[in-house]
């Protein structure tokens, strides 16, 4: 072997064991989570890393505590309303302001932009004094209302919406395409990866949402994923086989929801960066 | 293009009929007493029996125990502003946490001190919900604290649990490092930097880290000084190791690597969950500290009270809770809660008096009781957790080398910042 393949395959090898080494690391938690749901509370404390036979026991126990069905369908309730909202928003949004950009447009995007920094907590207050008065406490409304339109999600669909060819824009128009035709027919075909990305972030974020939910949420008929596994940390005497359990179930649509969309979601961030 | 005008249409019409169509099931209805407490096993346990034998005797209340963690709660009342509509009819509040939240959100919690029978319930436990000398709090679990060893360790070592009973701390750390010479085991366990041992020290010989006129005690606190100091010496000797989660600490108890503990009388739930462990474990009074004027060997930690809230049915939720001065009651939720009564006539119960399979026949509940009413009361305020996390900062940072003096100084410089001074 000379020394440039030498080189090229040593250099190959570090890459590779760099990134088995952070892939390891990565997948740790996950395997973790999903062993200590197979072991009782004394085995996890006792640091066991490989799984024993009580996952049933911790299951059955898990149903019997708590009502995770309900939990379950409440969760997957608001995240696809979140989901199919927000992005039908936002993705109209962004096009907007790239698409029939001005001056004008560029200052209410900055406003948009600048309320990314203001963080949840301080507007947690008021909002509920708000939604309380409008009666929306403990209603499906009341959860996904502020969450329907993000900067962050605005900002995406608009960095993508650069790469919107002009030509393909001009064609359409003197083909008689109305705009939202075009942005129906034209745009959102061609930014399939976009709102690959934009629906796993906004996946990830409804489904594992806790501050606002638990505030606004308030009948235990009404309680999500994340709270359910909050709750079952809550006593003096705490099972956490049963509490791994829960965290596996919690955990396991986000973990689909990823692999399904990963490609896409890798390309958008990608396209984003560059 | 039809299809997204339709769309769009079922979008708005998604929105618009949110709060009709979409109301999530089990809205609060007026009329009926919603209490929120957090621990299934626990405090919710209590609560349902309290629930069922209450309706024995009238029938056509309604009552909803729902389950909303400690933290939850807190964050409802801070969201609510004031505001009770949204909030129920009685909550559950951490004995720390009781002072702050009155403080701050007056207009919530229904002052009771004319309204509610305060006589025979634990004085070291009532003192916690009391802000300005009127009362917001009705006690529930005391947190008297028990130092539960481990029998077969002692033995080993050639010492029985009468040997740890009434003792003061020279005797203590002389036993443990027989013990620990001769075993190997250390004697306590606790997490780093969250200073349980040493405020239960603390108040052990009645100290605080406040004064009577809510100011911060912290630099040049004798007591304090001489507590931080033992307890440094605990963890220097190795008679106490310092783990870093409430998880390792669970663990040293459940794995067997410490021959015990001393804490609030709560964790013996925990210590009887260990059935492999049963009938090796023995309960008795802390050692008491030594050369510190008021030393006892009896201290309390953590515990809750239940709050009534305002602008709700008041006179139902103070019949509701006369409950909690039953002896039936504490008799009937002990078995299956392990909740120490704060209510003195409770240890006459037959389960307080009846002997302890796990605890080699010891009637451990009833010397809990007797423990509590030894307490010495402790001064706190609305900045306890403030003050409790600089404490620790001071506590880790001495044990790291730092002068206590100055390290205290720094506590209360900070704790002083954070009260406005």
């Amino acid at each position: 072997m000379n020394e440039g393949a030498f080189k090229k395959y040593g250099k190959r090898t570090l890459i590779y064991v760099f990134l088995i080494i952070m892939s390891i690391i990565s997948v740790f938690p996950l395997y973790w989570c999903f062993i200590s749901s197979c072991n009782t509370t004394q085995q996890i404390l006792g640091g066991r890393m490989v799984p024993s036979s009580h996952l049933m026991e911790n299951l059955k126990n898990l149903f019997a505590q708590q009502d995770v069905l309900n939990a379950f369908k409440n969760s997957v309730i608001n995240t696809v309303l979140v989901l199919v909202l927000s992005l039908a928003i936002c993705s109209i949004a962004g096009y907007g302001f790239e698409i029939f950009h001005d001056k004008g447009k560029d200052a209410v995007m900055a406003v948009i932009m600048m309320s990314m920094m203001v963080p949840f907590v301080a507007i947690l207050v008021p909002l509920f004094q708000m939604f309380t008065k409008m009666g929306f406490v403990n209603k499906y409304i009341g959860y996904i209302l502020p969450s329907l339109s993000t900067p962050f999600l605005i900002m995406l669909f608009r960095n993508n919406a650069r790469t919107f060819p002009k030509e393909v824009l001009e064609a359409a128009r003197v083909d008689g395409l109305s705009e939202m035709g075009i942005f129906v027919r034209m745009f959102v075909p061609m930014m399939r990866p976009t709102f690959a990305a934009a629906a796993t972030i906004t996946f990830m974020n409804t489904w594992n949402a806790y501050l606002w939910p638990k505030v606004v949420l308030q009948t235990p008929d009404s309680i999500t994923m994340p709270m359910l596994v909050a709750n079952l940390l809550s006593g003096y005497v705490v099972d956490y086989g049963v509490v791994m359990a829960g965290v596996t179930i919690c955990t396991l649509p986000t973990v689909i929801v990823f692999f399904i969309l990963q490609r896409s979601f890798t390309e958008a961030v990608a396209g984003a960066v560059k | 293009m039809k299809k997204l005008i339709s769309l769009l249409l079922a979008l708005v019409m998604v929105l618009s009929l949110g709060s009709a169509a979409f109301a999530a099931p089990g809205d609060q209805a007026d009329g009926k007493l919603t209490i929120w407490c957090w621990d299934k096993t626990f405090n919710i346990a209590a609560m349902e029996k309290a629930k069922e034998m209450y309706q024995a005797e009238h029938p056509d209340v309604e009552i909803d125990i729902e389950e909303v963690l400690s933290e939850d709660i807190e964050s409802r009342v801070i969201a609510s502003n004031g505001d009770t509509t949204t909030l129920p009819d009685i909550v559950l509040v951490q004995d720390h946490s009781i002072q702050k939240f009155v403080t701050n959100y007056p207009e919530v919690y229904h002052d009771i001190t004319d309204e509610f029978d305060f006589s025979d319930f634990m004085p070291a436990k009532l003192g916690l919900s009391v802000v300005d000398g009127r009362n917001y709090g009705i006690p529930f679990d005391a947190g008297t604290v028990v130092a539960a060893w481990r029998t077969d360790y002692l033995e080993e070592a050639g010492y029985t649990v009468d040997d740890l009973t009434d003792i003061d701390m020279d005797r203590f750390l002389e036993i443990a490092r027989d013990v620990k010479e001769k075993t190997g085991m250390p004697m306590l366990s606790g997490q780093a930097g969250a200073v349980d041992t040493v405020l239960i020290m603390l108040q052990s010989c009645g100290g605080s880290m406040f004064n009577e006129d809510g100011t911060a005690n912290i630099a040049g606190n004798e007591k304090l000084k001489a507590v931080i100091e033992t307890y440094n010496t605990m963890v220097a000797e190795g008679i106490f190791i310092e783990v870093n989660s409430w998880d390792e600490y669970i663990g040293t108890l459940s794995n067997g690597s410490v021959v015990g503990t001393f804490t609030g009388c709560w964790i013996l739930s925990t210590i009887m969950s260990l059935t492999d462990q049963a009938g090796k474990w023995a309960v008795t009074n802390m050692p008491a500290m030594v050369g510190v004027d008021g030393a006892t060997n009896y201290s309390n930690n953590g515990g809750s009270s239940w709050a009534i809230i305002n602008n709700k049915d008041i006179d139902l939720a103070l019949d509701f809770m006369q409950m909690y001065r039953n002896v039936d009651f504490y008799n009937e939720i002990l078995p299956t809660t392990s909740a120490i009564a704060c209510y003195g006539p409770a240890k006459e119960g037959s389960n307080y008096t009846a002997a302890s399979e796990f605890f080699n026949g010891d009637a451990v509940f009833a010397k809990i009781v007797e423990f509590g009413d030894k307490v010495p009361a402790e001064v706190t305020g609305p900045y306890y957790y403030d003050a409790r996390g600089n404490v620790g900062t001071a506590v880790t940072n001495a044990l790291n080398g730092g002068d206590l003096d100055s390290e205290l100084q720094t506590a209360q410089d900070t704790t002083e910042f954070t009260m406005g001074f």
